[in-house]
């Protein structure tokens, strides 16, 4: 094989390369750009000196950090409130997704679907105001009971019960728009073998347990390791908007941690600090459930 | 084959993270000398009084988002400025919007990133003492004393000083012209139903809100006795302290132990516990509203005090004659004949019933270090400080906007809506220098006040001078504290949790709750503040 060199390759390819330009620059701009100003975790960050004429702190940040009870607090809700995401809502698409499939009427099919994705482009911030509306003390569901005579349910002031509120709300919301991967890859399973096992007498349950799910397994497993890599990292939103008061003790989670003590505190040293750690932890449980994958023998991401 | 070509891929993609964490780099030490430079020719700026080179000011202004403003930055009154001012100067006058909710995060962002306006102003005094102890703000002392002289008339030292930090003038107080606080209100229409009296005390506030609870003279679905919004960045249990807290305090005590005054509770103050337990005992008798922790913004307690729900609620001492939310005019609209007082029902063991206002001074106004205008800031903000001017930004134009009657500014409505509408009443987010309206003689000023509530004029006289029955200001600092500018963001919204779960607690389990909380409270921050309280207290007092 005669060695070619790298002109080669982007003279043959050159459209490709052409258009790869435009991802890689907003990765380069937007991605590893940004990491430059990591340096603020390992500094005494002063807002007026600018981050290269501040002084370094010899690691002053992260001592403060780990000895601060509210982040382990923090650590832990973010762990508990994404394990639970986790454990309920990662289901949650494929079993839509599998009823979604069986349906044989294609009207309803589709609509059933629109309707499901919706929720998915709904900011955080009316959501919120529904959740509020919904489940607050004299909301609507209370209300409701009430009314009824039953007693009013605690959702959003129980830390207990805000959790399955929270819960619930993320899998009303993303659990639609999560199923369009899956449905995707049921496409590409080959109809001969459902037709195979109708001949061999294999109700439906059996099709949906040898054949679909074998079928999208390779899709479970990578959307698993990323969420499993995403573990440490929460979205701000969510927890921002329907956390109150009475519930921070489970609520509080590093991404609202950071925006207070980050940007409203403007303690910006200890905020990519806190930052810097999640990344870290979160490129760990990345490279694990990637390794651990790999020796199950199923391919990972890379 | 394949290697290589992602191994060019993975070169290039170094090269590009080098080249532009290097552009980057020198980008920014650009940046940091050039600041170095502006801020070391600001204070030496001639500028005399006929300047030759037209110059460009920025200045701050809150973005309130009330429907229907106009342009912030181009509209009736930012005209005037740059008519007069700006012709003046040879000057041109920008706005720049900062979302009200939002200023202090916001400012932090403008701050760093060396965007911030010429002219930039927080309420948040811990904001500020942390950018002095960073270095970022200019000394104004020599520009003040060369373009300032009628500014420092104006505020006189007694102001002044809130703006001096160790011994430099880093930033220009405003005049706070109003120093009332807050005012309970109670719906006086329901008490004339029940044949109630006036509550004057804590136990008699309770018994009426009982009695509310259980005749519901309003005939309402749903009756919350007493509206109670626990807020994110002032929370706290309202004036219903002041009935519990001795009367024989020392000024030490006073003075640190309640140092902090709106934004977190004092916690430590004697007499505290008891009205946070007086708190979580209405609570639990269905006295206050129930979803007080999850209506974080205060609207739902908006809608039910407009709905005539509520019987009782606590809020800043005009809050229900503003024009927005417009509590009372809704509420009007709604039940016709509700009437809305405001009464004094915390006494305290002395009889009296104290409560805790402002300090004269307002908004804290300051000079970035970076920015080029000092000597302009501070000439915008003495021309400000005339008494012309100050009558038109707050007022707008004699016989279009407003008619003087007996010495007091009348508004005609013009300033309410389009192009002259006012964000806030009297101005305040042009007109920074004064905090509420300013004619130059407090008796005025309180007639005056008055008629900014148009169709509310007596009973805000009235809410003023209930607000103002034994009015005390917090005690006077003159070095800040450096551990509350460190801790206090997260110390107000750890109380706000805390009192969240103690007026949540069951009754039994309250006593060590408390305890508890306080003790999560000092360990986070809590104690380094008091102690620096008490240091500079000792220190100012030369003890």
């Amino acid at each position: 094989m005669v060695k070619k060199g790298v002109f080669y390759y982007i003279k043959h390819d050159f459209r490709l390369y052409l258009m790869l330009v435009i991802p890689v620059a907003y990765l380069l701009v937007f991605k590893y750009a940004p990491m430059y100003g990591i340096q603020i975790a390992f500094k005494d960050y002063n807002i007026f000196q600018g981050m290269n004429s501040s002084p370094w702190n010899h690691f002053e940040t992260f001592k403060q950090i780990f000895s601060s009870k509210q982040f382990f607090q923090v650590v832990r809700n973010t762990l508990v409130l994404n394990g639970l995401d986790l454990i309920v809502g990662f289901p949650a698409p494929i079993i839509l997704a599998i009823l979604i499939n069986e349906l044989v009427w294609t009207k309803f099919k589709k609509a059933s679907q629109t309707i499901l994705y919706l929720p998915h482009f709904l900011s955080w911030v009316i959501i919120g105001g529904i959740v509020a509306q919904l489940f607050s003390p004299t909301g609507m569901l209370n209300s409701l009971i009430a009314d009824m005579g039953g007693h009013t349910f605690p959702f959003l002031t129980d830390k207990y019960a805000w959790v399955g509120t929270y819960i619930f709300v993320g899998i009303w919301q993303n659990a639609g728009w999560g199923t369009i991967l899956y449905l995707a890859a049921m496409t590409g399973i080959d109809n001969q073998l459902y037709e195979a096992a109708e001949a061999d007498g294999a109700g439906r349950f059996k099709k949906i347990w040898h054949i679909t799910l074998p079928g999208i397994r390779p899709t479970i497993v990578i959307l698993l390791i990323l969420q499993i890599g995403n573990i440490m990292a929460i979205n701000f939103d969510r927890p921002f908007n329907i956390q109150n008061n009475l519930v921070m003790d489970f609520g509080d989670v590093i991404s609202t941690y950071v925006y207070r003590v980050g940007i409203q505190t403007a303690d910006f040293s200890l905020g990519t600090a806190v930052g810097l750690f999640q990344s870290v932890i979160c490129l760990i449980f990345l490279l694990s459930s990637n390794y651990i994958s790999r020796k199950l023998g199923e391919n990972g991401i890379w | 084959m394949k290697v290589k070509a992602s191994k060019f891929l993975l070169v290039a993609l170094v090269t590009f993270l080098i080249v532009s964490t290097l552009a980057a780099c020198s980008s920014n030490g650009k940046n940091t000398s050039t600041d170095t430079q502006a801020s070391s020719n600001a204070p030496s700026t001639e500028s005399d009084s006929t300047p030759k080179e037209h110059r460009t000011l920025t200045v701050e202004v809150f973005d309130r988002g009330k429907p229907g403003q106009p342009d912030l930055n181009n509209n009736y009154w930012t005209r005037y400025i740059n008519d007069n001012f700006g012709k003046q100067y040879n000057a041109t006058v920008k706005f720049v919007t900062v979302p009200r909710s939002q200023e202090v995060e916001k400012l932090n962002v403008l701050m760093a990133s060396s965007d911030a306006p010429d002219i930039v102003f927080t309420y948040d005094s811990a904001t500020v003492h942390k950018y002095v102890q960073q270095g970022g703000l200019t000394d104004l002392g020599s520009v003040l004393e060369q373009h300032g002289s009628a500014l420092t008339d104006y505020l006189g030292d007694d102001i002044l000083k809130y703006g001096q930090f160790n011994g430099k003038q880093y930033a220009i107080p405003a005049k706070r012209t109003f120093l009332a606080g807050f005012n309970t209100f109670i719906r006086k229409d329901w008490l004339d139903k029940l044949g109630l009296p006036v509550p004057t005390t804590a136990e008699q506030f309770y018994d009426t809100m009982v009695a509310f609870k259980e005749k519901n003279p309003g005939n309402v679905s749903g009756v919350i006795p007493y509206a109670y919004i626990l807020s994110s960045t002032n929370p706290g249990v309202g004036n219903i302290f002041e009935s519990f807290k001795p009367s024989n305090l020392t000024e030490k005590e006073f003075a640190t132990l309640q140092a902090s005054n709106l934004s977190v509770p004092p916690w430590n103050l004697p007499g505290y516990d008891k009205a946070v337990l007086y708190m979580n005992k209405m609570y639990h008798e269905g006295l206050i509203s129930p979803y007080f922790a999850t209506d974080k913004d205060g609207k739902q307690s908006d809608a039910d005090i407009s709905n005539g729900k509520v019987g009782a609620f606590h809020t800043n001492w005009d809050g229900p004659y503003r024009t927005a939310p417009g509590t009372y005019t809704n509420l009007k609209a709604n039940v016709p004949d509700a009437e809305l007082i405001p009464i004094g029902p915390w006494q305290n063991d002395a009889g009296k019933h104290p409560k805790q206002g402002y300090s004269p001074n307002g908004i804290y106004i300051f000079v970035p270090k970076f920015s080029k205008n000092a000597d302009l800031a501070i000439q915008y903000l003495n021309w400000m400080a005339d008494p012309e001017n100050t009558l038109f930004l707050q007022n707008g134009k004699e016989g279009e906007d407003y008619n003087m009657v007996n010495g007091v500014p009348v508004q005609t409505g013009t300033t309410t809506s389009g192009d002259k509408m006012m964000t806030v009443a009297n101005n305040l987010d042009y007109d920074i220098l004064s905090n509420g309206i300013e004619l130059g003689d407090p008796e005025k000023n309180a007639a005056a006040v008055s008629a900014g509530y148009p169709g509310f004029e007596k009973e805000v006289e009235n809410a003023l001078k209930v607000s103002m029955e034994d009015y005390y200001a917090p005690y006077y600092y003159s070095m800040p504290n450096e551990a509350e500018s460190k801790y206090r963001s997260q110390l107000t919204s750890l109380s706000a949790q805390l009192l969240a779960k103690l007026i949540f607690a069951k009754p039994a389990e309250f006593e060590s709750l408390y305890k508890s909380s306080v003790q999560q409270f000092m360990d986070q921050g809590g104690k380094a503040v008091l102690d620096d309280y008490i240091k500079n207290y000792d220190a100012q007092n030369g003890q």
